[in-house]
Formats: C-alpha cells, structure tokens, sequence
C-alpha cells in the first residue's frame, strides 16, 4: 500500500485564475487545484455512505474513483454537484466554497455532470437536451463543432432524446456539458455497458477535452479502460480512499488491483 | 346515429373545461410536484369573478376571457410565494393537505361574501342560439367553449413545444434535479408556472359562467373528476392530461346517454381500470428515477 | 418515484371524495324571571341550513323571522304575556340526517328547547321527527318537502307548516297539464327527494289525463345536463319536467335555454324557490311555471311585513322566511291560550285550528296528519324585475283543499 496523502500534500500555491486553466493543463500532481474535497462524509438518513474522503483534481487532469458498486463513487460525484445535501467537509472549486451554492449554481461555474443513467430527456429532441443548459464559459463547444464531432447527434437532431442508442445517448449527455463549456466533468461510468468501439471513442473524447484544461473527475469500473484515459486514481472500498496511485503503478498493479477490487 | 353524434359532440363540449383544468394541473404537478387539490376552487373563483366583475363594475364576457387570468395569475403567485413553498421540500402530502386546506377557506370566504344560492351570469351577445345540422344539435356557446379550450390547449402545446420556456418547463417537468445540475435554476421558474396553472383553471371558470351554476360549491364536484382526468392520464404529463379530459367528457356523455345512473361511476370504473392496467396513466412514463 | 406514489394518493383521494366539514353554532345561557314556564322560559330552537344549499332560502334570516315573532308577541300581550323570557337557539345540520339527529338530540335535552323549528331536507326532516316522538317535544318543519312527515312518520309532536311534494305536483303538473301540456318528460336528481318528486308529479299528470314518456334520473349532485336535455327532448314532448333543486337546477335551466328545446317546449320546474330566480336572473327563468307556498308581493299584508324583513336583513323574504314567522308567532299563541308550555296541551290547541295570518291563508293544522294546510299559489317568472326580488307573477291561487286534497291515509297518530 502505498501513501495516499502524497499527491494531495505538495504545494500550497495560490488560487488558480480559472481563465487560465488552457495554459494550466499540464496534468499531474502539483498543479493548481481545481476541485478540492477534504473531509468528506456523506450519509443516506442513518447509513453514513463516504467517511473523510480527500480528493483533487487539478485542470487538464483526468483523475478516476475506481472501486466495486456501493464504494460511495456516485455519491461523491453527487455531493459535488449540490445533489445530494447530507454530508459533512469542505469542497472548493476553483479555491471557492461551494457549502452554500446550489446545484444549479455550481453547474453555472462550471462543474458539468454527465450521470450514470445518462440524464437524457425523452420529453426534449436531441436538439434540445443539448441546447437545454446554459453557455457557461467562453471555451464552451458552439454547436457547429459538436455537431462536427458527432455527426450522428446533427442527423438525429429533432427526434426524442432516449431514442438514441445507449451509445449514442453517452455522445449526447457528453456533448451537453462540452456546449455547456464545464470546465470540471464528472463522468459516472460512461463505458458502462457500451461496445468497445463506442468505449474507444469515449476514450478519444476525454483525451481531446483534457488537452484543453478540462478536469475530468471519472467513476469508472472499467479498469483497463480507465488507465488508458487517467493521470491519476483513487481507490474507493466502504467510503474510504484506500489507494491513491499515479497511472504507471496503477498500470503495474492492475492485476493485484482486480483481484483487490472483486471485478 | 344522429344521436350518436349528438352526444359526441356534447361530451367534446363538457371536455373542453376539463382539458383546460386539467391541463394547469399537469403543468404544476410536474414543474413542482403539488397535487394541487385547490384546483376546483380557483375554477369556482374564475367564474365568480366574472359574475362579480359584470355585476360590479360592468367589465363583460370577452374583457373578463383576459382580466380573470390574470388576477388568477397573481392570486397563484401568492399562494406559492406565501404558502406553498415553504412546503416543497417535505413529502408533497403536506401541499395536498395544505392546498385542502386553503379550498376550505377559498370556498368559504365566497359562501360569507357572496351567499350559496349562486350569481348570475348570461351567455355572451353572439353566442346564444343552436347550430343546427340535420337533426344533430349544439349550442352555439358550447361550440364556441369547446373550440376555445382546444385553441388553448394547442397554444398551450405551442409554447410548451416551440420555446425555449417550454424546453425548460418540459426539462423541469421530466427531472427536476437532473435539470437543476444543467445550470438551470428551477427555482425561479416555480413561481410563474404555479401561477399560470391557476390561470388556466380561472380561464375555464370564465367558460364555465355563462353554462354552469355559478356557486361556491361548483368545484367541490368538479375537482374529484379533474383528478380522475389527471390520474387517468398520467399524472404530470401534459398531453395525457388533454386527451383525458376529452375522453372523460366523451365517456360521461355516453354514460348519460346509455346508463343515466350510472354516469359519474363509469368515470371511476375507467380510472380504476387505466390504474391497474397502467398505473402510471395513458401518457404516464412507465419508470421515473 | 414520487410520480407513482402521487399518482396512487391522488387516485385514491380521488375516490375517497371530499367531506367539508363546519361547526354549527348554539346560543348562550340565559337567566329568566318567573313563570308558569318548565325552566322559567321559552327556548325555540332553530335547526336548519346555515352553510349549504338551503343557507339563502332559509339560514341564519329565518332566526329574524321567528325573532320578528317573538316581538310582535310580546307587543301584542305586554305584562300579560305568558312567556317572558323568549330564547331563540340555532344549529346547522350541513344538510346531514346524522348531523340533524344529534343536534335535534342536543336542542331538545341540552339546549331545553321547548320546540324546534325549520329543518329542510327531507331525510334530517324525518330524522327530527323521530326525536320529537321519543322526547315528547314540539316540532314544526317548514323547509322539508318529504310527504312522509305527515304520512307514514307522522307523530303527534310533528307539524308541517309550508308545503309537500304532493302539493307541488297538483299545483304545477296539475295545472299545466289541464292547461293543454299533456305530453311530459321528466329529469330527475337520483337521491330520495327527487324520486319522491318524480312519483308525486308522474302521479298528478296521469290523474289529469297526460301522459309521461320518459323519466330520466341523473346522478346527484352534477354540473353538465347537456346530454340529459337532448335524452328529455326525444319524443316530442310538450313539457320537460325538471326535478332538481338548487345548484342542479340552475345549470339545468342554464343549459336548457341554451339548447335548441328552448322555446319549443315548455320547462316546469318541480321545487323552485324565489332564490334561485333571484341567483340565476330573472330573464333566464322568463315564463317557467312553478308552485310557490306565499309570495312577499303578493298583497299588501305581505309586501308590509316583507318590508319590516327587508329594514332587517336587507333583503327579501321567502316563503320560507315567513313560514318561520307563522309558525313561531302560531306557537307562542298556542302558549299564551294554554298558560304553559306543556307539549301535550299545546298540540291540544293547535290541533284543528283555523288560521289566517301573514303566511296562512285559510290556514288550517289539520288534526288527522297534523299537515297545515293554506292557499298555494301557482307563479309564472316575469320576463323583467321592476324592483330586486320582485320577480313573480301569480296567476292563480290554489284553494287550500285543492292543493292539500285529502289527509293522507298512511298516517296513523297513535
């Protein structure tokens, strides 16, 4: 095992100037923060679901919670968006406290979710679930680019939004928060069940949004797939971090690391 | 045959005041989660506005078509401002129970103020007499309630469908949450869809007054069978709850037609059998997360 | 989620239907002076209508009637008046039997009510009489049509002082039939009274030589009767016959002259009450015939004491409203003749006497089924009111006899 509080513990740097998170995008430990967790603890009525957890992820960065199913992953994501309200600790976007926003205001500065069931809208065309949420920042993707980068989401364009395939619902609900222009992506499994070709393009599209500054905070099963895609990765067992590994010893490790997670 | 008709095209009539009610109950189902049990009530407050405003200060059928929802806007800006938000995190009995509440004191106010015996109203200049054709025939005022409520509905569609305040409604409606982690702050649009709920259920009291005995009782009856319509159609869905206002006015009027006895209770068979052959209503989405 | 918990909530509140509840109110203690009085005083109790449908016909104003009484009592006999100390108690029964039961129960052991007045609708009516009969205490309904009071549940505590469905049948079917409207049909509202008004009426139109075609029942209460309308209208009939009361009735009458019967054949209303022309407007009822048991223009003794009404309650009074007063101001006489207020001598002497006041018109409390039997009236709406409430004109006057016809037979005193 190795010591998980080693990348959260380098430098104390100022604020980052969140403008200048292109620039920023070298990835790795030491960056400047833009999503900061400490101390989390979050719980469901009685049943506490995350103790202390510690994480961050700094801009052009892909970091990725692995862990097995009831780890506490998606509600980390879920308490980082403002949806789930009944936790303890501190969260900082971008060196500003989020305690008191709401989900809609953290979604305006900046944080975009893109939810395990994918959060498409059957009552809205493709057209609209991705015009649905607001520009938020100037590097957001103007239609035409996403339509370029998704031909299929422009020949669908006007019909109902869950009558795409899963594949190509994963294309939207990416799509949306690239328009949007989030400058932090939660991803809850978006290989989960997909094609591995659909997967292998999901893999280019991170990689194309990290080379822009874009932090990517992913929840992710998929071991193999993850470290294709992730600078760095916390293991998540009953709520707790219990690893945190830079790629190469993820990558070195993977097999322990399966066998260790049950997948 | 020709009674056949007859009685299609007056249940089509009867429709059109639930559609339109029903419609704003949809809308605020769906924006808020608010079974709103003072619909009937702001129905009733429609009509009797109007008879007030004729009566008072002579303001007549058509300007009333235009004044009556807007007051009822305003009335329903209140009511979520004052009473109904401070409930929307709780369980949404709680607003049910206080939206019961609050058609207690609606209909009791108007009882103090204005009697039980009812107000008057007449039909409008223009749209007294019958349509005749062959031996099938229709009031002119139920055509007109009729085509009124259905260009309502559609405009309704309209703005729902075509704009970007409909995208957001529609979004809201599906996945509050999902929609607020999108940027959109459903907060703010709480407010003005509540109030244009009850606008819609004024609206159909101002249709309702010149063909209904306008009293502060005429909700309590008509609220139990606007939820029938709502239920059968799928509680928050919008085009559910249209056609299942038409098909309740069709079903009642057959009813009448076939089983007078039976009228009301054939509205409740076909609720109790939408609810166990699908529960969640004709236009109702099988799975909400 | 919440959509289906909702959806199943609804459905169920839905057909769980609504109860809207309210509190009556009752009068306060009293103390009084001396008397040949059981508790030294007089205690009517006024049990009707204060929040529903009925509110307008009779209600909280019925209390100013029999208050009017209660004065003109005490002018009329000063010192030698044998109640002095005269208390007036009132309960809204929400036009509920089980409602009117325990609170008839109330009056009578609680309040000391020496007799209770009013009491529309037919099933808390009968519900009153029985109370009068076990406790031995002095009823008189005015507001309640069932014939059953002084037929099969007739008793000797119970009077009924304004009007019956049969008599609302002789005067209006009677009349129209024998006037050329031999052809009927009749709509109904599916509930106790407007069965018995659809047997009472389908009765007087055989007797006249008419006939009935159809009778339609409709569901109680309902707000849409355009389809019931076109039913009524199959067969070409001369007259439809509406059975409904109150809110049914206006939108009856509302739809029905918006349908294309209108003006081709005739409507005549079973139980109508000058508070519903007045709620609906004069000109919608134009023409529509109707029996009304006393009308306050109807002759300078009326419009005098329909003006003393009008200086306190600001409006005008139904025939109801001077029911109350008759059968207050008859009571108290009653009580002044006997020197007590002893139940049993005070039926004693009203039984069979002969009276001829503000509401009766040779008025008689007819001994063998204790129905009070008087002049009714049959009344055409005018198409215009010269004044507010001045909205009928009365076209003829039905002999007492001839509207009561004979004592019912199924009443049995003993």
């Amino acid at each position: 095992m190795s010591d998980d509080t080693t990348a959260t513990t380098t430098t104390e740097q100022p604020a980052p100037d969140r403008a200048g998170a292109p620039e920023a995008g070298s990835p790795g430990p030491g960056a400047a923060r833009m999503l900061e967790v400490s101390g989390l603890s979050a719980w469901y009525g009685e049943a506490r679901v995350l103790t202390e957890v510690s994480i961050d992820v700094a801009p052009g960065e892909v970091v990725t919670l692995v862990g097995r199913n009831g780890a506490g992953k998606t509600t980390l994501l879920r308490s980082v968006m403002g949806l789930h309200r009944q936790i303890e600790g501190t969260m900082t976007l971008d060196g500003a406290d989020l305690a008191k926003r709401s989900a809609d205001a953290r979604a305006r500065a900046g944080i975009g979710w893109v939810p395990d069931d994918r959060g498409i809208y059957a009552s809205l065309t493709v057209a609209e679930n991705l015009l649905l949420p607001p520009v938020v920042h100037a590097d957001a993707w103007p239609l035409e680019r996403v339509y370029e980068f998704f031909p299929v989401l422009h020949e669908r364009r006007d019909f109902p939004g869950t009558k795409l395939s899963g594949g190509e619902q994963q294309m939207l609900a990416m799509a949306r928060v690239l328009r949007m222009g989030s400058r932090l992506l939660l991803l809850d499994e978006p290989s989960e069940g997909l094609a591995p070709v659909i997967v292998q393009r999901i893999g280019e599209i991170i990689r194309e949004i990290k080379g822009q500054g874009v932090a990517v905070l992913l929840v992710e099963q998929n071991v193999t797939f993850a470290s294709t895609v992730a600078d760095r990765h916390y293991l998540l067992a009953q709520g707790k971090v219990v690893e945190h590994l830079g790629n190469e010893d993820f990558r070195a490790r993977e097999g322990e690391l399966l066998t260790y997670l049950g997948m | 045959m020709s009674e056949f008709i007859q009685y299609t095209l007056q249940g089509l009539a009867a429709g059109g005041f639930y559609a339109l009610s029903a419609l704003g109950l949809a809308v605020i189902f769906g924006v808020l989660g608010v079974v709103n049990f003072s619909h009937g009530a702001c129905y009733m407050l429609g009509a009797v506005l109007s008879a007030v405003l004729l009566a008072e200060l002579n303001v007549g059928f058509w300007a009333a078509l235009v004044i009556v929802p807007i007051l009822m806007f305003g009335f329903g800006v209140l009511m979520e401002r004052l009473l109904v938000r401070w409930l929307l995190e709780l369980d949404p009995l709680y607003n049910f129970l206080l939206t019961f509440g609050l058609t207690l004191v609606i209909v009791e106010a108007v009882k103090q103020r204005y009697g039980v015996s009812g107000l008057p109203y007449q039909v409008p200049a223009g749209l007294g007499g019958q349509v005749s054709v062959g031996s099938v025939n229709l009031s002119v005022y139920a055509i007109f309630a009729c085509l009124f409520s259905v260009v309502v509905c559609v405009a309704v569609g309209l703005l729902l469908t075509k704009t970007r305040i409909g995208m957001i409604v529609r979004a809201a409606t599906e996945a509050p949450d999902r929609t607020r982690a999108l940027g959109i702050n459903v907060g703010l649009w709480v407010t003005p869809v509540f109030g244009f709920g009850i606008a819609l259920a004024g609206l159909a009291g101002v249709l309702a007054a010149p063909t209904r005995a306008i009293t502060a009782e005429m909700g309590s009856n008509f609220i139990i069978i606007l939820f029938a319509v709502v239920v059968i159609g799928g509680l928050g869905s919008i085009l559910g709850a249209v056609v299942a206002g038409f098909l309740v006015g069709l079903v009642e009027a057959y009813g009448i037609a076939y089983a007078p006895t039976y009228a009301q209770i054939v509205i409740f068979v076909l609720m109790a059998i939408v609810v166990l052959v699908r529960p969640s209503g004709l236009f109702g989405r099988e799975e909400v997360a | 989620m919440r959509s289906r918990t909702v959806q199943g909530t609804v459905a169920i509140a839905a057909t769980a239907s609504l109860a809207l509840a309210a509190c009556g109110g009752a009068g306060g203690p009293q103390s009084g002076g001396s008397s040949k009085l059981t508790d030294d005083k007089l205690v009517i109790g006024l049990l009707n209508d204060q929040s529903g449908v009925y509110k307008d016909l009779s209600g909280p104003n019925s209390k100013v009637a029999i208050e009017m009484a209660i004065e003109d009592y005490k002018a009329k006999y000063g010192d030698k008046a044998v109640a002095k100390d005269i208390e007036v108690v009132t309960a809204d029964h929400q036009n509920k039997a089980d409602i009117a039961n325990s609170k008839a129960q109330e009056m009578y052991d609680r309040q000391k009510a020496d007799i209770i007045l009013d009491v529309p609708n037919s099933a808390a009516a009968l519900a009153v009489a029985t109370q009068a009969k076990n406790k031995k205490k002095l009823y008189i309904n005015i507001g309640a049509g069932t014939t059953a009071l002084t037929g099969a549940s007739c008793n000797k505590y119970t009077f009924h002082w304004a009007y019956n469905t049969s008599v609302l049948a002789r005067g209006t079917a009677g009349t129209i039939t024998k006037a050329g409207g031999k052809k009927w049909n009749i709509v109904y509202p599916d509930y106790a009274f407007g069965q018995d008004m659809n047997k009472s009426f389908t009765k007087e139109i055989t007797t006249a030589g008419g006939t009935v075609g159809q009778s339609i029942a409709s569901p109680f209460p309902s707000d849409n009767f355009a389809t019931f309308i076109t039913k009524a209208g199959e067969g070409d009939p001369d007259v439809i016959g509406s059975m409904h009361a109150g809110g049914d009735l206006i939108n009856f009458v509302k739809q029905f002259n918006q349908s294309s019967l209108k003006g081709k054949v005739q409507l005549a209303v079973g139980l109508m009450f000058i508070t519903d022309i007045h709620s609906l407007g004069v000109d919608q009822f134009a023409g529509t015939q109707f029996t009304d048991a006393w009308y306050w223009n109807f002759d300078a003794q009326n419009k005098k004491w329909a003006d003393r009404f009008k200086e306190k309650t600001n409006t005008r009074p139904s025939f109801a409203h001077a029911a109350n007063y008759s059968a207050a101001m008859n009571y108290l006489e009653a009580v002044q003749e006997a020197g007590t207020d002893d139940a049993d001598t005070i039926v004693g002497k009203l039984e069979g006497k002969k009276i001829n006041d503000v509401f009766l018109r040779n008025g008689e409390i007819r001994k063998a089924d204790h129905a009070v039997i008087h002049d009714v009236y049959l009344a055409k709406v005018k198409s215009s009111a010269p004044e507010e409430w001045d909205y009928e004109d009365i076209e003829k006057t039905i002999p007492a006899s001839e509207a009561y016809g004979e004592a019912n037979p199924a009443c049995s005193m003993s």
